[in-house]
């Protein structure tokens, strides 16, 4: 039985207010076990990045919930999140975010750096990282004189420093070339394999696509097709049966109308099945 | 994160835009020059007059004059050079310290003596052992009381007995005369020639109309502001002078402006209050040093508010470049808030970045100050402060330095806090999002 690491229950973004105002996620249910390798996606603009933020906890959703591990996060205050984050999270971006002037070795070290690892635990285990990614050999370097191959990769020893149970990757090929993306990607489904790290990685690439075990659809800020259809399923029967039993005990009287869950948009998701 | 991390970062940051960073702390440096050399001058001028004073003595001593002349000097002061006739205070004789005065003030308890600082003349004076006649720039009054000068040799002259006369003399008659030590002239007779005004003003030859009072020289006096004016004669050679000056003249020619007294030191405010009830001004030694102090406190704290205007714009400079820092960092940001790094923590980076602006360049002015303050001290040793060997014109005081580091540190704190609040309520997908 796998163990369940995320559950997503009715997540809804909404950006801007009143005129401006783009509901960029419109009901997302799914459930991401630990181990798993998921991609997200979808035409540019269907609301991928917005969900992996939602999912990373960089952002809050504007209704529904993220449950982490067992723990609902919306409950968690901004520094537990922080926390959470720098601990259990690793985190690759398509424009290779990092200080260009600093080394590859203090850019790789800045995640324990925040949580306060000691100088020297932190120098060992950053170099530890870069071996896994195969650039001890450039701790030293300054970053902004890596190829684009290896300052993704760099990105990568940045994100497993932390030993992550999950690494969120946003297009981490969509500025190399195939070659060197080649590479990148086998970087992160060794991880994967080895470490059981959980990969969630946002493209566009189908080929990269492929290569994960699941693959998330996303339309319009709702889920056109997942392969874990059923689990979806059962978050929305288990939704509306909470919504039924709220509806009771407002009958009794016991809670006001505010207390309901909006399932309105969980009915209209169209769940397709793929093979 | 460590708070030796974020001090690190934080001026590391500052190299990474180092002509940006020293223009900034070149503007704090300015300022804090300013203030720390004027602190340390208002330093080296008031351990100056403490330590004179502390060698002077002097808590039994009162400098008198008429209400009406303390009035005058006042208005002269404060610019009034005309004014309105008034009767009272414009009364040419009422500037005088009259007898009836001096009389009324003999009986107030705790006034032990008063003596009138009449207006003496000496033509001109001979040294035992020299046939020529010499002139001086002038010679003051040794006033009865606690009063002591620096000596380098001898005793302070007495004022105990009404018949011996004394003088101290400063180290220039030493090194005029051609002494090899202090302690040679000790001892040595000087005879003044004082005029009887009133025959001179007749025959118009100074020889025949000049009387010799023989005094003692039974001190030396050590180079200091009070030894300006060269030689010091106890009050009954002042008085035995005046005799001869004003000898066949009306009593009312005396005109006496000043009038020092010696008093009880622990009842010295209430014999300033019965004094002033009889027209009279009084001012201790303690009053005339708060004066001197309160003139060169002005005169410093003048120059402090200018140093203080400079470090308000260095501040303006501090939130610029802050403001400049936190635009080019926003993707620095936006990955370290993603990492997970607190509001907190990104604010204290910043602000502390603020600090170190304030800290590196009030330490630039503390070592300029130091590396100026000594040479000027250096210089102003060997030159026109040469006669007072014991005066350092410029101290630094550790308490002064730190205070002045705290207190700029503070400001540019202060200066931080809108740069770092913008920069830690960076969203890190805002910052994150785009190239
Ligand atoms: N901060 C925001 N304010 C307003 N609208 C936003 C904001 N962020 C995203 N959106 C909108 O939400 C929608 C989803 O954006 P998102 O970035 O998730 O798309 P995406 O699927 O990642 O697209 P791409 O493949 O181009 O990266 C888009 O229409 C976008 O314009
Ligand atoms: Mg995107």
């Amino acid at each position: 039985m796998p163990e369940n690491l995320l559950t997503v229950r009715g997540l809804h973004k909404v950006y801007g207010k009143r005129d401006s105002k783009f509901e960029a996620l419109r009901g997302i249910n799914l459930k991401i076990n630990r181990g798993e390798s998921v991609a997200i996606v979808g035409k540019s603009g269907s609301g991928k990045s917005t969900l992996m933020h939602l999912l990373a906890l960089l952002d809050r959703p504007t209704k529904g919930e993220i449950i982490l591990d067992g723990t609902n996060t919306s409950k968690l205050k901004q520094r537990d999140l922080n926390k959470l984050r720098n601990k259990e999270f690793g985190f690759v971006f398509q424009q290779f975010f990092m200080n260009a002037n600093d080394t590859v070795l203090n850019n790789v070290i800045l995640p324990l750096k925040i949580a306060g690892v000691g100088a020297k635990e932190r120098r060992r285990r950053a170099m530890h990282a870069l071996t896994i990614v195969g650039l001890e050999s450039k701790a030293k370097n300054k970053a902004s004189d890596l190829s684009g191959g290896q300052k993704q990769r760099v990105c990568i020893a940045r994100a497993i420093v932390n030993n992550p149970a999950v690494i969120f990757a946003d297009e981490p090929t969509g500025n190399l070339d195939s070659n060197t993306g080649a590479k990148v990607e086998e970087t992160l489904f060794s991880l994967n394999r080895d470490k059981d790290i959980t990969l969630i990685i946002v493209t566009h690439d189908e080929e990269l696509a492929e290569k994960c075990n699941r693959q998330i659809r996303i339309s319009d800020g709702r889920i056109e097709s997942d392969e874990d259809l059923a689990t979806e399923r059962e978050i929305e029967a288990e939704i509306a049966a909470e919504n039924e039993e709220l509806r009771k005990n407002h009958k009794t009287g016991d809670m006001d109308a505010d207390g309901l869950r909006d399932d309105a948009t969980v009915s209209h998701v169209k769940v397709k099945e793929v093979k | 994160m460590k708070a030796l991390d974020i001090i690190k970062e934080a001026n590391q940051s500052l190299l990474r835009n180092k002509l940006r960073s020293f223009l900034t702390i070149l503007a704090i440096f300015i300022g804090s020059f300013v203030i720390i050399i004027s602190t340390a001058i208002n330093a080296g001028v008031n351990d100056f007059i403490d330590k004179q004073m502390e060698s002077a003595g002097g808590e039994d001593y009162l400098e008198i004059m008429s209400t009406a002349t303390s009035d005058s000097i006042n208005s002269l002061m404060n610019g009034e050079v005309i004014k309105e006739y008034d009767k009272k205070s414009t009364n040419q004789s009422d500037l005088q310290i009259t007898d009836e005065q001096v009389e009324k003030a003999r009986k107030i308890d705790g006034l032990q003596s008063i003596d009138l600082m009449t207006q003496f003349q000496v033509e001109y004076f001979k040294l035992e052992g020299f046939d020529k006649k010499y002139s001086s720039m002038g010679f003051n009054l040794m006033p009865r009381g606690t009063l002591r000068m620096d000596l380098t040799a001898g005793r302070m002259p007495n004022n105990d007995d009404e018949t011996t006369y004394e003088i101290l003399v400063g180290q220039d008659y030493v090194k005029y005369f051609g002494f090899e030590k202090d302690e040679d002239i000790v001892g040595k007779k000087i005879t003044l020639y004082a005029p009887e005004t009133l025959k001179c003003s007749m025959t118009g030859n100074a020889d025949d109309c000049t009387k010799p009072v023989e005094l003692t020289i039974v001190g030396v006096q050590a180079p200091g502001v009070m030894a300006m004016g060269g030689a010091r004669i106890n009050v009954a050679a002042m008085n035995r002078i005046t005799d001869i000056n004003y000898a066949g003249l009306p009593n009312e020619a005396r005109v006496s402006v000043m009038a020092t007294a010696q008093v009880d030191p622990d009842r010295i405010d209430e014999i300033k209050d019965k004094l002033a009830e009889i027209g009279l001004t009084a001012m201790s030694i303690e009053d005339e040093i708060g004066q001197i102090k309160t003139f060169f406190d002005a005169m410093l704290t003048v120059l402090k508010i200018f140093g203080g205007i400079a470090l308000v714009a260095a501040s303006i400079g501090i939130i610029n470049t802050l403001l400049m820092s936190v635009q080019e960092r926003t993707r620095e940001i936006g990955l370290d808030k993603a990492l997970g790094m607190s509001n907190g923590r990104v604010f204290a980076t910043f602000a502390i970045e603020a600090i170190s602006l304030g800290f590196w360049g009030s330490l630039f002015g503390i070592i300029v100050s130091f590396l100026i303050g000594q040479a000027v001290n250096f210089v102003t040793h060997e030159t026109i402060l040469s006669s007072l060997p014991t005066f350092q014109l410029i101290i630094f005081r550790a308490v002064d330095l730190i205070s002045i580091t705290l207190i700029i540190m503070l400001i540019a704190l202060l200066a931080g806090v809108l740069p770092a609040r913008k920069a830690s309520k960076k969203d890190p997908i805002d910052s994150l999002r785009y190239e």
